[in-house]
Parts: C-alpha cells; sequence; structure tokens
C-alpha cells in the first residue's frame, strides 16, 4: 500500500487535542469498548491509524468520526493513554473548516489568538449598527421600564416594521444565513463523499419526505432522547450538562420564533402586544426556564471538562472550550440583561444586551467552523448510517 | 556452615524459586557461606506449579531435582522456609539481618508419612492450586515439595481437627505450641529473588473474571493440566467440569496497559503456545482461538510459535479482548476488534484463559527495606549498596533468563564477599 501522509494534517491534529496520536498501538480495546460504535466495522481504531498515516481524505469522508460522542470510555480504557476520544475531537475540529465556507473565516475561528477579531467583528457591526440607527444613548429609567430594551436600536413610526426589529435583522440575518449557506454545503460535501466511498448507488434515491421520515427524524428523536449519549459510561455526568443545554436551545428558539411573529405580524394588528413581557407569560416563563437551563447545562459541561482536564483524562483544546464559552456568554448576558431590567438599571442594563447580542452574533456565525457545528454534522452521520443500512443503499 | 550466624562473606539469598535456587548454588558451589530464605514452606516457587516447560516441554521436576539434589549435597546453604526478612542495618560487607520464622507447627520428627493429612478433618481453599480445589488443614504443600516435610496451617484447624492431628503423629512431630522465631545472621550481600505474582485478573473490570467460572488465567490452566493438579492434569471447565470444545486465549490481559502492568511480561505468548500444546494433546478437534496484539516469540521461540501456527483449528486474530460476557450456558463470548480486517468479533467460546503477566512480588507486597525499585516493582541491583536483583524480581522473564540473571547476582554478590 502507497501511504501518502499528510504532515501538515498530522500536525493539526497533535495541535488540537490529539497530541497523543502516535501513542496508539493498534490493540482495538478502543473499538471493543466504544458503546456507540457499531459491530460491523467498529470505531475509533480504524481512525486512529489513518490518522497516525495523515490519511485526511479519508478521514473528513468518515461517517464515524461524527457519530463519535466523546464519551471517553476508549481513552480511559487505552492501554497507551491515546486518548482516542480526543483524537476524534481534534479530527472533527478539523472536519469542520474542512467544510467550513469561506475558509478564511473557518479557520479564525479555530485558533485562541484570534479571539480579538472572532469577538471584534460581531461587536463592530452592532456598534455601527448602533451608530446608524441615531439611538446610540440611554434611556430615561420611565423609558427603560416601559420598552426595556425594545427600543435599543430606536424607533419610528412606520407601524408595518419596528426599527429595532429591522436593524437587528439587518445583521443577525445575514450572520446567521452565512451559517445556513456554510453548512448546507458542508453537509452536501460531506453527504456525496461519504456515499461515494461507502459504493452507494445513487440510482434509487428516497424522496425528500422518505428521507425525513426514514432516516432524520428517527435521528433528530435519538438526538433529542440522548439515547446514544446515556450509552457513555465513564463521562456520563456529561449527559447532564448536555441534555438541559440542548432543550434549552430548543426552548429559546421557540422563544424567538414567537416573538418574532408576536412583534413583526400580530404586533401590527394588536400594538399593545408590544413591550417586555410579562414575567407570568407562558413564553417568558418558558424563556426564563430556558436561560435557567442554558447557564445550569454550561456550568456541567464547564466544570466537568474542567474535571477531566486536571485529572489529565482530556487534553485542553480552544476547540473544545470557544463553544462552552460562547454558550455561557450568550446565558448570562442575556439573564443579566433581564435582572438589569428589573432593577432598572439603563447604564449597566444596555451595555450587558449590547455584549448580549455579541454574543448571539457570534454564536450564528461561527456556527459552521466551531464544535457547535456538530448538531448538523453529527445529525448528518446519523441520518447516513440509518440510510447506508436501508434498501436504498444496498441495492 | 558450622557458624549460624553467618561468616563475613556470607550471601543471603531472598526467595528460593528457581532464581534464588540458582543463585544460592552458584554462590555456595564456588565456597561462599549462603543463606537461603524462603517465604512458603517449600522450595521451588512459580516453577514448581508449572506443568510443562516451554521450549522443552518438560516436567518442572527436570530442573528443580536437582536443584533440590545440589541443595541438599551443599553444606555451605543454610536453609529457610516460611521465613521472611524483617530488616536490614549495617552496611555492605557487613549486614545483619533480621529473619523471621513462621511457626510451622511440625518439627523435624516429620517423615512425611501423611498420616496427619488423612486424619485431619478440616479443609481449606489450596492457594497452590489458585484455589480451584480444596487441600486439607495439615498438607504437604505440593507432590514435590522440599523440604519434604507436612506444615499445619493453625488459623484452619479446629479443636477436633488439632486432637486428631497430634493424635496420629506417630513420631511426635506435631507441636502447636510452635512460637514465631527471630534469627540474626551477619551477610556481605543480598540478593533479592523475590519472584513475581500472576497480576491480579479482577483488575481487569471488562473481562469479568470474577462473573464466570469459565474465565480462568494461564497459571490455573498450568495447574489444571499438571497431572498433580486439581483435575489430576484434565483440562476441563471449572464450575460443571464439562470436556470443552472451544477455547480463547486472551493475550496481554493486563499487561503492555498503562491502566495495569505498564509493560509486556514476555512468556505469555510463548505460554499460550505452549500450553495450545496441552488443549491439543487432550482435544484433538478443539477449535482454539488466540487473540493477541502482537505474537512475542523471539530468537529459537520462533520456530515454537511456527509449529502452533499451522494447526488447522487454531484461529490468530489481532485484536486485544476488551470485553468478556458470560452466557447463561457456562460459556463466554470474547469480543474484539480484527485489526486486520477492521470487523468487531464475537466469539463465543467453553471457556476464555486470561494471559495475565508477571508483577514484582515487592512491587505488590513492598520490599522489607529500601531498594532501588523501578516505578513497577522490579528491583535495580545497586553494587555499591550490595543489592542485586536475580530472576522475576528483575524484570519478567523466561526460566532460562531468570537462571542467566541469577548466575549473574551470584557473582556481583562473591566479588563482593572478597573485596
Amino acid at each position: 500500500m502507497n501511504v501518502q501522509p499528510d504532515l501538515e494534517f498530522i500536525k493539526y491534529i497533535k495541535g488540537a487535542g490529539g497530541d497523543t496520536l502516535k501513542k496508539c498501538y493498534q490493540c482495538a480495546t478502543c473499538s471493543v469498548i466504544c458503546p456507540l460504535s457499531k459491530d460491523g466495522k467498529p470505531f475509533p481504531r480504524k481512525e486512529m491509524i489513518w490518522a497516525q498515516w495523515g490519511l485526511k481524505d479519508t478521514l473528513v469522508t468518515d461517517p464515524d468520526i461524527f457519530l463519535c460522542h466523546q464519551c471517553g470510555d476508549c481513552s480511559a480504557y487505552c492501554p497507551r493513554g491515546a486518548k482516542p476520544g480526543d483524537v476524534l475531537g481534534a479530527i472533527r475540529a478539523y472536519a469542520y473548516t474542512f467544510y467550513g465556507w469561506p475558509s478564511g473565516l473557518a479557520k479564525l475561528a479555530t485558533s485562541a489568538k484570534n479571539l480579538p477579531i472572532l469577538i471584534g467583528i460581531p461587536a463592530l457591526v452592532i456598534f455601527v449598527m448602533w451608530l446608524l440607527s441615531g439611538a446610540m444613548h440611554i434611556p430615561t429609567k420611565e423609558h427603560f421600564a416601559t420598552h426595556g430594551y425594545q427600543q435599543f436600536f430606536g424607533t419610528w413610526g412606520f407601524k408595518w416594521y419596528a426599527k429595532n426589529i429591522f436593524f437587528i435583522v439587518l445583521f443577525m440575518v445575514p450572520a446567521a444565513g452565512l451559517a445556513v449557506l456554510s453548512t448546507f454545503m458542508g453537509v452536501r460535501k460531506l453527504w456525496r463523499s461519504m456515499s461515494e466511498k461507502a459504493g452507494v448507488n445513487s440510482s434509487f434515491r428516497p424522496s425528500v419526505m422518505q428521507f425525513v421520515t426514514d432516516f432524520l427524524w428517527p435521528s433528530l428523536v435519538e438526538i433529542v432522547k440522548h439515547s446514544r449519549f446515556r450509552e457513555c459510561k465513564v463521562n456520563i455526568d456529561r449527559v447532564k450538562g448536555h441534555l438541559p443545554m440542548m432543550l434549552a436551545f430548543i426552548g429559546l428558539f421557540i422563544v424567538t420564533c414567537w416573538s418574532l411573529l408576536k412583534n413583526d405580524v400580530l404586533g401590527l394588528f394588536w400594538p399593545s402586544l408590544h413591550g417586555p413581557l410579562s414575567i407570568y407569560d407562558p413564553i417568558k416563563i418558558m424563556a426564563n426556564i430556558s436561560a435557567v437551563a442554558l447557564i445550569y447545562g454550561a456550568f456541567v459541561l464547564w466544570t466537568n471538562r474542567s474535571k477531566m482536564e486536571s485529572e489529565g483524562l482530556s487534553t485542553r483544546t480552544f476547540y473544545n472550550w470557544f463553544l462552552i464559552w460562547e454558550v455561557m456568554a450568550v446565558g448570562v448576558t442575556g439573564f443579566a440583561a433581564e435582572v438589569l431590567r428589573w432593577l432598572g438599571i439603563p447604564t449597566v442594563g444596555y451595555i450587558v444586551y449590547f455584549l448580549h447580542l455579541v454574543a448571539v452574533m457570534m454564536l450564528f456565525m461561527y456556527m459552521p467552523y466551531t464544535k457547535f457545528a456538530h448538531i448538523v454534522y453529527r445529525t448528518t452521520a446519523m441520518a447516513f448510517e440509518k440510510y447506508r443500512e436501508s434498501p436504498f443503499a444496498k441495492n | 556452615m558450622t557458624d549460624e550466624q553467618g561468616t563475613p562473606g556470607a550471601i543471603l539469598v531472598v526467595g528460593g524459586g528457581i532464581s534464588g535456587l540458582t543463585a544460592a548454588l552458584e554462590a555456595a558451589e564456588v565456597g561462599n557461606d549462603v543463606f537461603l530464605v524462603e517465604k512458603s514452606p517449600s522450595f521451588g516457587g512459580r516453577v514448581a506449579q508449572l506443568n510443562e516447560y516451554f521450549p522443552k516441554l518438560c516436567p518442572p521436576s527436570c530442573g528443580l531435582e536437582i536443584n533440590f539434589k545440589r541443595l541438599k549435597a551443599n553444606r555451605k546453604i543454610r536453609t529457610y522456609t516460611m521465613t521472611t526478612v524483617k530488616s536490614v542495618t549495617g552496611g555492605p560487607g557487613k549486614y545483619e539481618v533480621t529473619l523471621e520464622i513462621a511457626p510451622r507447627y511440625v518439627n523435624s520428627n516429620c517423615t512425611a508419612c501423611g498420616e496427619c493429612t488423612i486424619a485431619c478433618p478440616d479443609e481449606m481453599e489450596n492457594d497452590f492450586n489458585f484455589g480451584m480445589d480444596k487441600c486439607k488443614a495439615a498438607y504437604l504443600p505440593h507432590e514435590m515439595a522440599y523440604p519434604r516435610r507436612y506444615v499445619i496451617n493453625k488459623s484452619a484447624l479446629s479443636s477436633v481437627g488439632a486432637e486428631a492431628v497430634k493424635a496420629v503423629c506417630k513420631y511426635n512431630a506435631v507441636d502447636l505450641e510452635m512460637k514465631t522465631e527471630t534469627v540474626k545472621v551477619q551477610v556481605a550481600s543480598i540478593i533479592w529473588a523475590t519472584g513475581w505474582i500472576p497480576y491480579d485478573p479482577t483488575k481487569m473490570d471488562n473481562l469479568k473474571y470474577n462473573e464466570s467460572d469459565s474465565i480462568i488465567t494461564n497459571m490455573m490452566l498450568e495447574r489444571m493440566a499438571a497431572p498433580n493438579g486439581p483435575t489430576k492434569g484434565a483440562i476441563v471447565r471449572p464450575g460443571d467440569n464439562n470436556a470443552i470444545s472451544s477455547i480463547a486465549f486472551v493475550q496481554c490481559a493486563g499487561s503492555r496497559d498503562e491502566n495495569h502492568l505498564e509493560y509486556c511480561s514476555h512468556i505469555c505468548c510463548m505460554a499460550t503456545f505452549k500450553q495450545m500444546t496441552y488443549v491439543r494433546k487432550q482435544y484433538p478437534d478443539a477449535k482454539i482461538y488466540v487473540f493477541y496484539i502482537d505474537l512475542r516469540t523471539p530468537g529459537k521461540y520462533e520456530k515454537f510459535r511456527e509449529a502452533r501456527m499451522t494447526d488447522k483449528n487454531a484461529v490468530f486474530i489481532k485484536g486485544k479482548v476488551a470485553q468478556i460476557i458470560p452466557e447463561a450456558d457456562g460459556s463466554v463470548t470474547v469480543v474484539a476488534e480484527n485489526a486486520l480486517t477492521g470487523n468487531k468479533i464475537s466469539q463465543k467460546v467453553d471457556m476464555a484463559v486470561l494471559a495475565t503477566g508477571m508483577q514484582p512480588s515487592l512491587g505488590v507486597q513492598g520490599a522489607p527495606v529500601t531498594l532501588n525499585m523501578d516505578s513497577s516493582g522490579f528491583v535495580i541491583s545497586d553494587n555499591d549498596k550490595a543489592m542485586f536483583a536475580a530472576g522475576c524480581a528483575k524484570k519478567a522473564a523466561d526460566v532460562v533468563t531468570t537462571t542467566q540473571s541469577s548466575t549473574a547476582a551470584a557473582l556481583k554478590a562473591i566479588q563482593v564477599s572478597r573485596r
């Protein structure tokens, strides 16, 4: 066999938490211990040798790297301390950059050195927006009490579209749109190369409906239930953080959708719907529970990861921490902004709200290039795993 | 040796297995006085527990018998059984060692007639056979035991049993009032030949040793295959004593593993190939599965391996067994990934043998004095302190290497005596 090792790739993996990679001596303990690995062609032993050999192209098109949930069971039983769990995490980090578009932005999101730029871009954009909106001032206490942050970007007489929403949409939608476009392109590329590698005959393709009912929906059910994640043994505590965090995201997604509907559609007919929600409003209750769950989840994952790292079970990487920091920042600034509104402190409130907007925009914008991308790529791999076993792929 | 306290150039050898015997004899046969100390009631160590040696496949009586004969003939060696080193004071050339002799409860009148065993009503777990059978509380350690003298385990003896063994002994050899004795000896140097302990298989939680009788260790198989073993040489499944039609050897069970023994014990691959021969002799058609990471049979052992790999009913799978599932019918399923094909294998077998490694005894029990030891508990020889390591106390090794290192340690000790 003629192996052309990609030395740059090996160097990247070693620098991204997979520094133990070369310790692996292929005993295959990991493939047996892994609770998520299927019986046919298990992982992560094969991924370890591919990575040692620098077979980048084989790895980025391997669905198994995304099916790994980084339980750490393999790393705990590894006789050599090769930490397959961390190596696969590093390979995923590489894959997100590999599939990420535009590549410049994707690369930017891989290093702590770039944090000033990563924070600076959204901060600058929002600051300029605030400037352009002409509403750049701290409101009076009375104004703050009535409108909260709903006139952060000012207000205008045009009742069909609120000025505040207009400005938020102006930067949040392009940020999220870029992320959606990038992940769409990445997922398409991944799916094609996975199909090609698995030798799937594409002449019998499922309809969109069939794809959703047969492959995507069962995967989503698995994800929401955390049924795979729960099979992890060594770091089962991570489920206790990840599950509330995921449910919080779902909750906040619903809240955001409702808020959009209420302010931008229903508000046109019933102007009284504008303005901060009462604390007893069911949607507000949901929002607050979600916010607490988000902060709690991030806190659990934060402490859990710190513990794993201090015990030497995992290597500290920017990739793993960036997402925890981001989520924590979104949760804490959001919740603090609300508390400051109750307390009626407009100055600090506005600053915190500004930071909240920055944090949310970062989460959107860098989603495809950071660990956050796993929500898309892992879902894709799980759907592909089902597709691969289906009659569509077998015929 | 006439002086019980030792002569200025005397050597203390700690451990009376093949290593200690060799070192003691080599030193004594060139004229040095030697104290040979053994913790258990008889000499021979782990070798005495084997069924056959590799690669010649001869019984251990082969090597031990001649050494016992040399020992008996040599007046330069003073032997102590059931004895441990309590403390060491002084320095190289003039060590004073305190030895503690545990009570045997049988004195030198014993003729090894065996009447006490027959009369004794009390049974206990037989450690020599790794608990696979019972023995009496008054017993001969094993058939080949040297010194050939019975032992009584007083803690396992009932008052009725005590009366029975005392009454039956015609030679007045039973002395249940025997006390622990302390002896001080003067020596110039000390050879540590404290040997090894099979690695505790319960420590690999994924291999479920405790959860099925069908999971045994390589040393247990050795005892089973031995004619003087618990099954009189029949390889059967412990628990139901059924004949087997398939067997899996689990190599590197707890070896080359930083969570267990981080080193390779060097002998387990050869031991498995040897044990394949035992199985094949008794079961010409049994399926044999060997799961390995690497097959390490260096030098002349390559031929031994090649011969066994031609076995049509033997399958070799490159992949470590990382899970064993006890089945309801008494069999077990071993799970591994074949690293050559990338396929996961779940193989149901009647019996699984864990090829566990050698752990240095001092690494488990601790040394009675401050010794230069590595992180695994192997002793590092210290010429300046006249403390030498021999055999498996020095490193995991086969019998041949062990005797060579013992001879080397003896030479070093002799040099100290003549300084």
